[in-house]
């Protein structure tokens, strides 16, 4: 470890403690209250791992475009359209069969709001940051008009669309109020896991990771790596529309204007502090869930809510600047 | 049609000024996403000082909250070397938290009325004017070949004895100045800081620089016609008159779709300069 790391992370503590002594409360009486409100009690845990979840999904998605070399900003976008799409098929169609039929809906609707970003940055060279920072705006947008005309509640002057019929969400793991655990988070280690072994084992997860280590060398190696730019993108717009139509069918049961407190950008946070490994996305998504439990808590205690943000930014810093450097002359 | 004139000119006057903070930081190579988050933090901070010490040290300490975050994006570009996308996140991220955290600890809620201000047709000039001179820079002095050459090719310029960093450190110093006079105007225009005030303006600001290949006059041109756009839709909401029945949402879309259609190479060739990202 260098001066100039260590330097950045005593900075960093600086800036958090700073900004705690500011607002007139002991450090260490911040951190119990965060610890408390996140993992001290059985509803605490059972409200962190819910907020683990869609971070875990999301925090996945960015990942896969990570290893390809993309920068996927546009998660929340395709979370956004997702849950859109996702909350409308649930409606429509009851049952089991509508749960399947909302979550295959929401992979395909946030895999087709990538395509655009994927194809302009594989074929075009365009930069997909821009592309999919334009695209979040637009997916707000959208939704907003979308669920304020054809999908709201018939009953309700505007907003939210009907609450799902209890057959129409995913079921409990744990159902003991207040410990409520979704079957939706063994689904999120599952995919963590798989996606770690396609990288690792298989072909095609060997060929995406050389794509992102180096496109021209793996173009030489018979890559076609535009290609697979392209499918990278659709992959990663898929599990962040499928992030969307998990947290309709498991835990908000409707979807309103403004559904994401902004997943998809802590998502890049998780995936960034999970560095190379897919595995240790689940430690950083449970990192992101407890700041992001642990907001709340402190907002109750009289410390903004903007902290965590805070800490999420330097925590982003910090992971990138040990990870995500550059060498004079490289790309 | 004089109805318009001045809602469009105040509406692209923050675009304009973000853009040209736009335009140092990204013609000298570095990729700056965090407009957005200096603004923010510059709203904020002048909203803050303004209060307590009046409208001149209100606009200092907001452009010196945005030039701050400037030197940071310039010293995790360049002496860390975090990828720049990334730097411009985290500082989005810092300044959304940072305005949020500020705001609701230190500003006195039962305080009512505007806060002081200067008159937001200063900073309507300023905008053009910051536009002709970062246009006539670029074209005849020293300082602006050379942020030109290092982000054409930071290689090359090194061959030629041009420092990069520094050069970078000088236009991100334009960059937090111009950012924080935007955000300045801002919270000048409503008369109050409200969370996350910026709503986006600085990615819609990067749109027009990218839309305006990356040049002072037609990205300019560019924000005057979002503000177009803007005006047209408030003056128009709701009624039967020039396009009141396309739903508000699809209007607040067109700047963004517009670029997504730019970047795809459908608007003329692409000039995006050749170095940005680079070392």
């Amino acid at each position: 470890m260098s001066w100039k790391l260590g330097s950045l992370i005593v900075g960093a503590i600086g800036v958090l403690v700073l900004a705690i002594w500011a607002s007139g409360v002991s450090p260490a009486e911040a951190l119990g209250t965060l610890f408390r409100g996140t993992l001290g009690s059985p509803s605490a845990i059972s409200g962190t791992l819910r907020e683990t979840t869609p971070l875990l999904f999301t925090g996945l998605a960015v990942f896969l475009a990570l290893r390809a070399g993309l920068f996927n900003i546009g998660v929340e976008g395709q979370f956004l359209i997702g849950a859109m799409i996702g909350s409308a098929f649930a409606i429509r169609f009851p049952g089991p069969f509508g749960i399947t039929f909302a979550l295959i809906g929401g992979a395909f609707g946030g895999a087709v709001w990538a395509a655009g970003p994927g194809w302009i940055k594989a074929y075009r060279h365009g930069h997909e940051v821009i592309t999919t920072i334009m695209l979040n705006s637009v997916a707000l947008y959208l939704t907003s008009y979308v669920v304020s005309g054809v999908i709201k509640d018939p009953a309700q002057q505007s907003a939210p669309t009907v609450n799902l019929a209890e057959a129409s969400r995913l079921p409990w793991l744990v159902n003991a109020p207040p410990v409520q655990v979704s079957w939706a988070l063994p689904l999120a280690l599952v995919s963590t896991l798989g996606l770690a072994w396609w990288l690792k084992k298989t072909i095609s997860g060997y060929e995406l990771q050389a794509v992102g280590a180096n496109p021209i060398a793996a173009s030489y190696a018979g890559i076609d790596a535009p290609r697979m730019i392209f499918f990278a993108m659709l992959g990663s717009g898929a599990i962040a529309g499928f992030a969307g139509a998990i947290q309709v069918v498991a835990f908000e049961g409707r979807f309103y204007s403004g559904f994401s407190p902004g997943y998809g950008f802590d998502a890049l946070g998780v995936a960034l502090l999970a560095g190379n490994q897919a595995q240790a996305v689940i430690p950083a998504a449970l990192l992101f869930g407890v700041l992001a439990k642990g907001g709340t808590a402190l907002q109750i205690f009289g410390i903004p809510k903007g902290i965590t943000t805070v800490f999420l930014g330097l925590i982003i810093l910090i992971a990138a600047a040990i990870r995500y450097r550059k060498v004079i002359g490289g790309a | 049609m004089l109805n318009l004139l001045w809602p469009t000119l105040v509406l692209a006057t923050p675009l304009i000024l973000a853009a040209m903070a736009g335009y140092t930081s990204e013609r000298g190579g570095v990729i700056n996403i965090g407009l957005e988050g200096m603004m923010l933090a510059s709203a904020c901070t002048a909203a803050l000082v303004s209060v307590v010490h009046g409208a001149a040290l209100g606009l200092l300490a907001g452009v010196g909250a945005a030039t701050l975050l400037s030197l940071l994006h310039w010293l995790a570009t360049q002496h860390y070397r975090i990828d720049h996308v990334i730097s411009g996140m985290s500082i989005n991220a810092l300044a959304a938290g940072g305005t949020n955290f500020l705001y609701g600890k230190f500003s006195n809620p039962d305080r009512t009325g505007s806060i002081p201000h200067f008159g937001v047709p200063i900073f309507v000039g300023l905008a053009f004017g910051v536009t002709a001179a970062l246009w006539a820079g670029t074209k005849y002095t020293a300082f602006g070949w050379r942020l030109v050459a290092v982000g054409s090719d930071p290689a090359k310029a090194r061959l030629a004895g041009i420092n990069p960093v520094v050069i970078r450190l000088i236009g991100l110093l334009m960059t937090g100045v111009l950012t924080g006079l935007a955000g300045v105007m801002l919270v000048s225009d409503s008369g109050v800081f409200t969370d996350n005030m910026t709503s986006g303006r600085g990615y819609i600001a990067l749109a027009a620089l990218i839309l305006g290949g990356w040049r002072c006059v037609p990205a300019c041109l560019a924000c005057l016609g979002f503000g177009v756009l803007s005006a047209v839709r408030l003056q128009f909401q709701g009624t039967s008159a020039l396009g009141g029945h396309i739903p508000t949402e699809a209007w607040a879309s067109l700047p963004y779709v517009v670029t997504v259609v730019a970047l795809a190479g459908f608007l003329g060739r692409t000039r995006t300069p050749t170095g940005l990202g680079r070392l």
